[in-house]
């Protein structure tokens, strides 16, 4: 969709001056290519602005292979980007868990991550500039098409992340990296026990930076057919004597074998619709105290962990296993784990016990500032009027 | 707390020459509290403030005029905490840059950003800029390396922004506040992220007889999906300048550029990129490639690079340091553009920069006191700016705005664009009292339809 089209949906949701206590703005939702509309806090009552485009190939706005840059408009596909930089031997280092045909857009609203920000950071690393019509019906272009800016406010990074509740985001540009020249897959198992805090040390203290880092509980494991005990999965990447050196590294670490590289698109896709998704972080030396709380719970939950972030990413599914505790129970267990909790995917009744991270006053002046009508994914990230 | 107009002297500029304005007061709190009780006073009187760390910026974003007062954060210089299994540092705003990085060398790391002004620079300076510097093109700008902050706004209530023990949630106010350039308020406290020094080092030096040669090889390094920790460039006048200063690091002296190239990491591998770099430079037409045979060559290649704006001081009694991004395939003909401009208006322009990123610094060494040759400078500052903003590229990669640059702000955004800015200073600081009439034009901040 244009942006001027964008532009004129959010407007007709305006609310005219003077007329802001008689009328309450309907909300609007906006969707990329709608595989992920599960994420967040339901939004009530609202209209849907679809931001993808009808034909794919248009959605690549520009891309300078050689500047290792691309623009392209929110409603591109991680797919059709991958497609695209693949034939010139390079990548958006961007792989969040869920269906490769989520949008480039809906990546950088919802700061969506995978395995590859251990090497590459998050879309707030990636994202050179965007374009993006506020809620407020104004178009605003903040950052640039070069690597390195710092004219101005950065609207780029306060937008990247904001879930669309300051802006509806329809073009960005990112930075793009070289694909390795070897990309190898391996898996390691972990050490039982207490001598797991050790190794994960000496893992964080490894001479190299792999390009991604995951813990595996055993159910998970099973379910991506390597084995049935807790895993160390990475991917290494450089050029053959590093890639060598790396894995002579790994051997010394314990017992190793190869890994299909496709487990990582099998990994991002683990999770059975209507699955309940959380994240608990802290330091990454809590990592240990946190995997044990979190991957051994009893139950069938999924687990992995980013070694590098500290983060732990646990899945509900009843469906996995009939046995499984109820969400109320999994909910307590993460609640009750020390440390930063991030709520993915929830029933919509369970989303009442999370409080929201936005209703600070400075988050709220924010939004107040771009979106005063709260026009923009009502309620997604639990803020109040 | 400074008051007389002879003390005031020395916080009336900063590292950019042109400019010069007289704070009201300039006062320096020795601890967080005494910060906290300032601001506060401050918010109480609506009275406006500049914050300011070592003076070393480039974009006159440290000075203050008419009421305003200049809190000196030099003296809040600790490193409060080093967390080496974290790889976190707490440091108060004033800590200099150089100093943590010495500090946190006995863990075996790092903080990365490193400007050319390291040695003096602070911080909270580099967090108000988002400070780049060499080893940015790996890795990343203070964006990158800060975790967390705890910040005084202008109204004297104490925000936390970001997190330092998970992942941060909610607006990202803290990528927004890096860069802010001093607008949303002070840092009381920042956490930031140190890196493992790398295993393995190798400096190469390539030496070429034009400049264009050298953007070339730039161009084609960066192409070919290498990333080295640092790509610098330096042409022929910034060579000659270095070499004929104390600073003289062993450029051949007849080149027309050289770059200096810095690859990191595990040692397995290294050599293969460095045979890579070298075939890239040699067929770009490198007269030579040298690789720095031990830890006392490197560091002197290094020197030549982060001396380079001293050596010039010898030439001329000013120098303007210029700062623009351009996209790395532009090299060529926008180096070209700037040699053409630098006829024009018959000055010398000497080009050090951060190639790599397509971060441009076009110097230019004149007397302030020459009028004629101070509006000529004034000139050519204008028309490269218009040559990199036509290439595709922005007005400041890493100095930041402050006063020089505000008049190109509507050359590369929308009015709409520059309202919005504007809106976010102002949920920070309504009274936009932090560091006032900075970054944004002040007529570009009509009253935004939202607030």
């Amino acid at each position: 969709m244009s942006t001027a089209a964008v532009q004129e949906r959010v407007r007709k949701h305006v609310v005219p001056a003077g007329f802001e206590c008689a009328t309450a703005a309907a909300p609007l939702r906006i969707v990329g290519s709608g595989t992920w509309l599960d994420a967040g806090r339901p939004v009530h009552d609202a209209e849907t602005l679809s931001v993808a485009g009808d034909d794919a190939d248009d959605a690549i706005v520009e891309y300078v292979a050689s500047d290792l840059t691309l623009t392209a408009r929110a409603g591109a596909t991680l797919a059709s980007i991958a497609r695209v930089t693949g034939a010139e031997g390079q990548w958006l280092a961007l792989d969040p868990f869920g269906s490769a045909g989520g949008t480039l857009g809906a990546t950088i609203a919802t700061g969506s991550t995978g395995p590859l920000a251990h090497a590459f950071g998050t879309p707030r690393d990636n994202v050179l500039g965007l374009e993006a019509v506020t809620g407020t019906g104004e178009i605003v272009r903040a950052g640039g098409r070069v690597v390195k800016n710092v004219a101005g406010f950065d609207l780029t990074r306060l937008f990247t992340g904001a879930w669309g509740t300051l802006a509806v985001i329809t073009e960005a540009t990112v930075r793009l990296r070289a694909r390795p020249e070897r990309d190898e897959t391996i898996a390691l198992a972990l050490p039982s026990g207490d001598a797991l805090d050790a190794w994960l040390a000496k893992l964080r203290a490894l001479p190299f930076s792999p390009l991604a880092l995951e813990l595996l509980n055993a159910a998970l494991a099973t379910a991506l057919g390597l084995g049935d005990r807790p895993i160390l999965l990475a991917r290494l990447g450089g050029n053959d004597d590093s890639v060598r050196e790396q894995l002579r590294v790994f051997s010394v670490l314990g017992e190793m074998h190869p890994a299909p590289h496709a487990t990582w698109r099998s990994l991002a896709e683990i999770e059975p619709a209507g699955a309940a998704v959380a994240r608990v972080s802290a330091p990454p030396s809590r990592l240990h105290a946190l995997w044990a709380r979190l991957a051994n719970g009893g139950d069938s939950s999924l687990v992995h962990a980013a070694v590098e972030r500290g983060i732990v990413r646990c899945i509900h599914s009843a469906s996995v296993d009939d046995s499984a505790v109820s969400i109320a129970q999994w909910l307590e267990r993460i609640a009750h784990t020390d440390g930063t909790h991030i709520f993915e995917r929830l029933p919509a009744r369970e989303w009442s016990r999370v409080p929201a991270r936005v209703n600070d006053p400075l988050s709220r002046a924010v939004r107040g500032a771009f979106d005063p009508h709260r026009i923009l994914n009502r309620g997604i990230l639990g803020d109040v009027a | 707390m400074l008051a007389r107009s002879s003390e005031l002297a020395t916080y009336s500029s900063d590292g950019l020459p042109g400019y010069r304005l007289r704070p009201r007061l300039a006062v320096f709190p020795t601890t967080k509290q005494q910060l906290i009780d300032v601001v506060r006073l401050l918010a109480r009187e609506h009275c406006p403030f500049v914050a300011r760390g070592a003076g070393t910026g480039l974009s006159a974003g440290a000075l203050a005029s008419g009421d305003a007062v200049v809190i000196g954060l030099n003296r809040l210089n600790r490193i409060l905490r080093i967390d080496p299994a974290n790889r976190l540092a707490v440091v108060e705003p004033g800590a200099v840059n150089v100093t943590l990085t010495r500090a946190a060398g006995a863990h075996g790391l790092h903080y990365a950003p490193d400007p050319s002004s390291q040695t003096a620079c602070t911080i909270g300076g580099n967090v108000a800029e988002n400070s780049g510097g060499p080893h940015c093109l790996k890795y990343g700008v203070t964006l990158n390396h800060v975790a967390a902050l705890e910040v005084i706004l202008a109204s004297g209530e104490i925000v936390a922004l970001g997190n330092a023990d998970g992942e941060a949630d909610g607006y990202d106010l803290l990528g927004a506040f890096i860069g802010s350039e001093g607008c949303f308020g002070i840092a009381l406290e920042v956490t930031v992220k140190l890196t493992p020094n790398p295993q393995g080092v190798r400096t190469l030096l390539a030496d070429f007889m034009s400049i264009d040669a050298g953007a070339r090889a730039t161009s084609a390094i960066i192409a070919a999906g290498i990333l080295p920790a640092a790509l610098e460039m330096m042409d022929g006048p910034t060579i000659r300048a270095v070499e004929a200063s104390i600073y003289a690091a062993g450029y051949p002296a007849d080149a027309d550029a050289v770059l200096l190239i810095e690859l990191d990491g595990l040692d397995a591998g290294l050599d293969a990129d460095v045979r890579l770099v070298e075939k890239h430079c040699l067929a770009a037409g490198a007269r030579t490639v040298r690789i720095a045979a031990n830890e006392d060559e490197r560091a002197r290649l290094w020197q030549g690079r982060k001396k380079a704006f001293g050596a010039m001081g010898r030439i001329a009694p000013d120098l303007v340091v210029q700062d623009a991004v351009i996209p790395r395939t532009k090299l060529p003909e926008v180096l070209r553009a700037i040699a053409a401009i630098a006829a024009r208006w018959q000055i010398q322009v000497c080009n050090v920069f951060h190639a790599g990123d397509g971060n441009l610094h076009p110097n230019i060494g004149y007397d302030s006191r020459n009028a004629d040759e101070s509006r000529r400078v004034g000139m050519a500052m204008r028309d490269i700016m218009r040559a990199c903003i036509d290439a595709g590229g922005t007005i400041t990669g890493e100095h930041g705005i402050g006063l020089d640059k505000l008049e190109y702000m509507p050359q590369i955004f929308s009015p709409e664009s520059l309202a919005a800015q504007c809106a976010l200073r102002d949920a920070f600081d309504p009274e936009r009292r932090a560091n006032p009439g900075k970054v944004v034009p002040v007529h570009s901040c009509r009253e935004w339809r939202g607030a």
